[in-house]
C-alpha cells in the first residue's frame, strides 16, 4: 500500500507570532523537542518558518556588541523564510521525497483541505524509512546502534554530560587515541559521582565503569543474558577480529525493547 | 591599493614611465627565479588595456606603487629577490599583517612595492587560491574587477580602473582576455557580503561613468549594458543557504571590514 504524508507526518502545528524574539523562538524549539516553528499572523495563517538553522545567525552575526544588540532586536518574522512550502496530506511519500530533494526543502507544512494539519520534516522521512527495514531479532548486529556517542578519557564529564543531554543518548563510550573502548559513562555514573560538591574538575576516566563487550553475531537472547547477569544496561559491540579496534556499535536494553515493541515482532504478532 | 584620494594627479609620461619600467625590472627578476608573481592595480590595468589605458592619464589616474600577488609559499624567495633588486623590507608590515603582506621601499628611487600574499585582504578577501595561474603578468581579468568593486568605500581611482577594464573586455565564462563573469557570480553566491559590496559598486560605477566627458555616448551605454549584463549573470546564480540566510538580515548588520582595521 502507498504510504501517504498523513501516514509519517507530525500532527498539529507549533507555531510563534512574528514579532518573537530570535531568544524566545530558541526557548520554544528546545521546550518542543522540534527544529523549526511555523511563524504565522494575527488569524493563524502560517506566513513563514524559522529553523534552527536561521537562529543560527544570531551567533553568526554576533561578532561585536553592536551586532549583538541588532540580532537581539531581530524578531522570527524579519528571519523567516518565506513562503511556507506546503504539501497535501494525501500526497504518497516518494513524490514528496522527490521534490524536497529537488527543491532543497527540509520540511513541508501539511495541509488537508486547505487546513493546516502537521508538519513533515526529514526526520519524519528517516524515521518512516528505518521502519521498513525487515524486522529481524536474531542478533545483536540487527538490533545495535551502530552510530555512537564517543569521548576520550581526558573529558571533563561536564562535557560529556552536555554531550548526552543535547544528543538525548543515555551513555557515553570513552575509548583511546586508537579507538579502543575504555570503559562507559551511563547517567548513573554521573549522578554517583557528581554529588553537591559538584564535579567541575572531574574526567569521565575517573566516573566510568568496566566496558561489556559482545560480538555481532551473538544473539539477542545471549545479549539480554550478560546484561542481566551484569546488571548492565549497555554492551559494546566489538569486532572479534580485532577487539581493540574503534567499536562497531553499542547495544542497549532500550534497543532491545524497541525492537520488542516494533509491530510486526514476535513480541506483537 | 589606498582607499584614500592618493592615485588622484596629474603624472607626466615620464614618471609614468618610471613605475613602468620598475615594474618589468621586478617581473623579469621574478621570472627568472621561478616565481609566481602577479600584477595587481594601476598598472596591472594599464597592461591588460591596451585599447583604453589612455582613459588613467586622461582622467587623471596617477600611479602611486606597484603591487603584486603572489603565494606565500615563495614568501622566503620573494624577499630575496626583492633585497637583490635593492629594496628594503617593512618587516612590520609583515609581522602585523601575520604574513599576509609585504611591503618593500627603494628608498633611493622613492618607490615601493606591495606584495599580496595568498589573498587580498579588505573590505572583503579576494583569495589567489590557483588563480594566479590563469593570466600573466598580471592577475586574471574576474580578479581585476573583486580587486576594485570590494572596496566599499569606492573611490574616482577605482572607478577609472574598472571602466577601462569594462571597455576593453568582453564578460564570459573563460579568462582569456574575457572577464570570468560567472566566477565573479559563483563567489557573490556563496557570499552575501560579498554580494551586496560588489553590485553596490558595479551600480555606481555606471552611474558614475555617465558624467565623464573623456567618455563618448556609445561608450557610457557600453558600460551600462556591461553593467547590466553582470548584474544579470550575478543575480542568476543560484545563492547558497547561508547566503539567502544572510540576506534576510541584511544592512542591519555591517557586511565588510573596514580597511582601517586592516591596516
Amino acid at each position: 500500500m502507498t504510504k501517504r504524508i498523513r501516514d509519517i507526518m507530525h500532527p498539529g502545528v507549533i507555531t510563534c507570532r512574528p514579532d518573537a524574539a530570535l531568544g524566545q523562538v530558541a526557548v520554544m524549539l528546545i521546550q518542543q523537542h522540534i527544529h523549526a516553528l511555523l511563524v504565522a499572523d494575527r488569524d493563524g495563517r502560517p506566513i513563514g518558518v524559522i529553523s534552527d538553522y536561521d537562529l543560527l545567525a544570531g551567533e553568526w552575526l554576533s561578532g561585536d556588541p553592536e551586532s549583538l544588540e541588532v540580532m537581539r532586536s531581530m524578531t522570527a518574522g524579519e528571519l523567516m523564510s518565506t513562503p511556507v512550502d506546503t504539501v497535501e496530506a494525501d500526497v504518497p511519500v516518494h513524490e514528496a521525497v522527490l521534490r524536497m530533494g529537488e527543491e532543497g526543502i527540509s520540511r513541508l507544512l501539511v495541509l488537508d483541505g486547505g487546513q493546516p494539519v502537521g508538519v513533515v520534516s526529514v526526520s519524519d522521512f528517516v524515521a518512516a524509512l528505518a521502519e521498513t527495514a525487515p524486522a529481524k531479532r536474531e542478533t545483536v548486529a540487527d538490533v545495535m546502534s551502530d552510530a555512537m556517542l564517543v569521548c576520550r578519557a581526558k573529558t571533563p564529564v561536564i562535557s560529556a554530560a552536555r554531550a548526552m543531554t543535547q544528543a538525548g543518548w543515555r551513555s557515553v563510550l570513552v575509548v583511546n587515541a586508537a579507538g579502543k573502548p575504555l570503559g562507559v559513562v551511563s547517567g548513573l555514573d554521573l549522578m554517583a559521582f557528581c554529588g553537591d560538591d559538584g564535579c567541575e574538575d572531574v574526567t569521565v576516566s575517573q566516573v566510568m565503569h568496566p566496558a561489556l563487550t559482545i560480538h555481532m553475531s551473538a544473539s539477542l537472547r545471549e545479549a539480554a543474558d550478560v546484561m542481566i547477569e551484569h546488571h548492565h544496561h549497555r554492551l559494546v559491540v566489538v569486532d572479534p577480529d580485532d577487539p581493540e579496534s574503534m567499536p562497531l556499535g553499542i547495544l542497549s536494553s532500550y534497543d532491545i525493547i524497541t525492537q520488542m515493541a516494533r509491530p510486526g515482532s514476535v513480541w506483537q504478532s | 591599493m589606498s582607499n584614500s584620494p592618493i592615485g588622484m594627479a596629474e603624472q607626466d609620461k615620464s614618471e609614468r614611465e618610471r613605475f613602468e619600467n620598475e615594474l618589468n625590472r621586478i617581473f623579469q627578476a621574478s621570472n627568472e627565479a621561478g616565481l609566481m608573481l602577479r600584477v595587481i592595480g594601476s598598472l596591472a590595468f594599464q597592461m591588460h588595456c591596451s585599447q583604453y589605458g589612455y582613459l588613467q592619464e586622461a582622467m587623471g589616474r596617477a600611479y602611486t606603487d606597484i603591487d603584486f600577488a603572489a603565494y606565500r609559499h615563495q614568501t622566503k624567495e620573494i624577499k630575496a629577490m626583492m633585497a637583490g633588486l635593492g629594496y628594503v623590507e617593512n618587516r612590520e608590515v609583515f609581522v602585523v599583517s601575520e604574513g599576509d603582506r609585504s611591503i618593500f621601499d627603494d628608498f633611493e628611487t622613492g618607490l615601493y612595492v606591495d606584495v599580496f600574499y595568498d589573498k587580498l585582504d579588505f573590505c572583503h578577501v579576494i583569495r589567489w587560491d590557483g588563480r594566479l595561474e590563469v593570466d600573466s603578468p598580471t592577475i586574471p581579468l574576474a580578479e581585476m574587477l573583486l580587486e576594485k568593486m570590494q572596496i566599499v568605500e569606492i573611490n574616482e581611482k577605482d572607478v577609472i580602473d574598472t571602466i577601462m577594464l569594462l571597455m576593453e573586455h568582453p564578460l564570459g565564462d573563460s579568462d582569456v582576455e574575457v572577464i570570468n563573469i560567472e566566477r565573479v557570480a559563483q563567489l557573490c553566491s556563496k557570499d552575501w557580503g560579498l554580494w551586496r559590496t560588489i553590485t553596490m559598486n558595479l551600480d555606481k560605477v555606471e552611474k558614475l561613468a555617465q558624467g565623464y566627458q573623456q567618455l563618448s555616448g556609445e561608450q557610457k551605454a557600453h558600460i551600462t549594458s556591461q553593467v547590466e549584463a553582470a548584474l544579470a549573470r550575478i543575480e542568476g546564480e543560484p545563492k547558497s543557504l547561508a547566503w539567502r540566510l544572510r540576506a534576510r538580515v541584511g544592512d542591519r548588520v555591517k557586511w565588510y571590514k573596514e580597511v582601517d582595521e586592516v591596516h
